[in-house]
């Protein structure tokens, strides 16, 4: 019995399909995916949209923070500046969505360019700091820039459509956010398998030997940025055009928090991380939700004392998991994967 | 073996709700901040809401059936609440919503208008839930943010007119909702809006904006988007560095911890409202309110301008459902509003004046003055009528 996977040279090492049985439980997947919303509901059609718009921005992030080494409190503002480009190229200027979507990350990419200038000179906790300005800056912008931005009324958004088909509901958009999420992952997988991704992970590790090595630390570092915020740019814009509507409070401070713990929880420098993460943060909530009022109807009166604590339970989570598993869920993921590979001599 | 118990258990209970067939009948679901910086708005407003259902089951129900009422908790959080709205709309389809917010309901504003078409109203005074021509189906309970600053400065400009006045309001959209009318308005009055200070919401240094009001000569402050912090810490200082202004607030700075925490200084805060106090037991309402809580809650002494609003709306939402019931169709969406709009001089047993629907808000409102011997608010003018 053939047990194990082994690789004979690095071409296969790379490969994004490395087994037949990959490809067979991934085409599996895809299967569901496509299934999927003729058998959910409205409600968990709407939560699977929101972990795809998350799972774009956290790609974003992750190839940013993750991958590149740059920790960034910006994020939130970047997908912001993608969810008003659209917002404003659609009902001011009459673009449709579809072009909306890659306009929205090219201009959400340079407001990342030029948020990631100081990147070339600060890191650590000082380019924390650098990128935190970006939040404030946009969100200003977002208020006070009425003529365009509508300020506090917020922009009413109308849904994409093709021909005479409208996505205005949750299960007809949702083969928006899948094409989109596909896209994203694909491209993600591909690049940090690439040379540019290995620079990325280069410079992460030690940006001074990377230099060294020949790596052009200017245009890569600023690369990475206006990548994670293209990817910022994407999922703000889709959100936004799911909800139908763009207000300054989509897009507050808590979101960057929000999008670093996905990374974080999920595992930095990992695609799969990201994914695993930005279901993480978006489902659990809502299972603990569930949970509760279950729960709550089983002890009346009870609701009290019942709803403070699944925040005590989520947050209970999420420390066990970086204590327990430091390096995220796609560690986990990995052992588990691993398990199986050596099954039935695993250790 | 244990753990895929667990997630197996996990799976049911996460999908069992959505099997669950609910037999129609008059419902209303609610998402209230029941965690979350507003929560005391929340649990008040949850307890209100629970109470009235009630309270007309124990009388009937709506002809003869009973009122199903489901709630979860938002988090004061938007992409929480609306997940937590559909939620509750896929659960028990009801015919009636309440939401926990500004930002929430302008975000459902259009989804409800085009695709769930139930009569809604939320914790907010928001001008957009007051439009029927956009927001059918959305209404409010109150005047509006903007017709409360509407209220104050119309009594600062008949007691004092050509006053120097100041806009002291939260960094949120709560905060910031009725500032663009109220410069407008100040115009309009003649008086002079002399300073617009912008803080966060929470305890944050203030001494900024405080010595700002004090150089541009303030006379009178009207805060906005704020709960109490930095309400009573403005004032305090304002005193302390000499900055003689008289100081107002919007309905949900109208509350008596707001005086508890200025002591004092109670005296020196007005605040306005479009309700009765708990204290006010000479009106039927509060009466009814005050021996049902009683009999059902001993320990609480106190009902809070929340759960008069919430309370209020749920009474409305009642007297729809028996309404839209004789209508032809029944209890549908479209119906609810037909019967909400068709509601004139309805009395309310004085906790608030006899109601008449207009513009899908109710524009009539009290201005009250602290009282720091009894540390309540004493009304100091009689209903005023917006319309």
């Amino acid at each position: 019995m053939r047990c194990g996977d082994f690789k004979e040279n690095y071409i296969k090492d790379e490969e994004i399909f490395p087994s037949r049985f990959v490809k067979f439980w991934l085409a599996l997947f895809f299967i569901f995916l496509i299934i999927f919303p003729f058998i959910a509901n409205a409600y968990m059609l709407y939560i699977t949209n929101m972990i795809g718009f998350a799972v774009i921005g956290a790609i974003g992030l992750n190839l940013l923070t993750g991958f590149t080494g740059q920790i960034s409190l910006g994020h939130a503002a970047f997908i912001g500046v993608g969810a008003y480009t659209s917002a404003i190229l659609i009902t001011r200027y009459g673009v449709s969505f579809w072009l909306s979507i890659p306009l929205a990350g090219l201009v959400s990419a340079l407001a990342g360019l030029v948020i990631g200038i100081p990147s070339l000179r600060v890191k650590g906790l000082y380019l924390c700091i650098a990128t935190l300005a970006a939040q404030f800056i946009f969100g200003f912008i977002f208020v006070h820039w009425e003529s365009m931005t509508k300020g506090i009324t917020g922009i009413h958004i109308p849904p994409p459509m093709i021909g005479s088909f409208k996505f205005d509901t949750e299960k007809n958009f949702y083969w928006i956010t899948l094409v989109f999420v596909v896209l994203g992952v694909g491209y993600a997988r591909n690049l940090v398998r690439s040379k540019m991704g290995r620079a990325f992970v280069a410079i992460r590790d030690r940006d001074l030997a990377a230099e060294i090595m020949g790596i052009n630390l200017f245009r890569y570092k600023l690369t990475a940025f206006a990548i994670s915020s293209f990817y910022a740019g994407v999922s703000g814009a889709l959100w936004v055009s799911f909800l139908k509507v763009v207000i300054p409070e989509h897009f507050p401070f808590m979101l960057c928090i929000q999008y670093l713990a996905m990374v974080i929880v999920g595992g930095l420098g990992s695609v799969i991380g990201s994914i695993f993460g930005a279901i993480f943060m978006t489902l659990v909530p809502e299972l603990l939700n569930v949970l509760s009022d279950v729960v709550r109807s089983y002890t009346p009166g009870m609701g009290k004392l019942i709803i403070p604590f699944k925040q005590v339970v989520f947050g209970f989570l999420i420390v066990s998991f970086l204590i327990f598993e430091p390096r995220g869920l796609a560690e986990l993921w990995n052992r588990i994967k691993k398990f199986f590979t050596l099954w039935p001599f695993s250790y | 073996m244990k753990k895929t118990g667990l997630f197996v258990l996990g799976f049911i209970l996460f999908l069992g709700p959505f099997s669950i067939a609910m037999a129609q009948q008059p419902t209303i679901c609610a998402i209230h901040p029941f965690t979350g910086r507003f929560a005391f708005a929340g649990i008040e407003g949850s307890v209100a809401m629970q109470d009235v259902v009630d309270m007309a089951n124990e009388a009937g129900g709506i002809n003869g059936k009973k009122i199903q009422y489901y709630w979860a908790d938002g988090e004061y959080k938007d992409d929480v609440a609306i997940a937590a709205f559909k939620r509750l709309y896929a659960q028990h389809t009801p015919q009636i919503m309440f939401g926990q917010s500004t930002g929430m309901t302008k975000a459902l504003g259009p989804e409800i208008k085009d695709r769930y078409k139930v009569l809604y109203s939320a914790y907010t005074m928001t001008s957009e839930a007051a439009n029927p021509k956009e927001n059918p189906y959305l209404f409010i309970a109150a005047p509006t943010y903007t017709e409360q600053v509407g209220v104050l400065l119309k009594y600062i400009a008949k007691e004092k007119p050509g006053a120097n006045v100041a806009f002291f309001y939260s960094d949120t959209e709560f905060g910031r909702e009725p500032i663009l009318a109220g410069r407008e308005m100040c115009k309009k009055l003649g008086l002079n809006l002399v300073a617009e200070e912008v803080s966060q919401v929470g305890g944050v240094d203030i001494s900024t904006q405080v010595l700002d009001m004090k150089a541009k000569k303030v006379g009178y402050c009207i805060f906005h988007g704020y709960v109490s912090n930095p309400i009573a810490a403005v004032i305090k200082q304002s005193k302390d560095y000499g900055l003689n202004a008289k100081f107002m607030g919007t309905f949900w700075s109208t509350e008596l911890q707001l005086l508890k925490e200025l002591g004092p200084l109670a005296d020196e805060y007005v605040g306005v409202s479009a309700y009765s106090f708990y204290y006010m037991e000479e009106n039927p309402m509060i009466k009814k309110i005050r021996d049902w809580t009683k009999k059902k809650y001993p320990k609480v002494e106190y009902r809070s301008q929340s759960y008069m609003e919430v309370f209020i709306t749920t009474h409305l939402f009642v007297e729809s459902f028996k309404r839209a019931d004789k209508m032809k169709g029944g209890i549908t969406g479209d119906n609810l509003v037909k019967a909400l709009q068709s509601i004139k001089n309805f009395d309310v047993g004085g906790l608030m004046p006899p109601v008449t629907i207009k513009n899908n808000s109710i524009p009539v409102g009290r201005v009250y003055r602290g009282n720091s011997k009894t540390m309540r608010f004493d009304p100091i003018s009689d209903w005023i009528r917006l319309d």
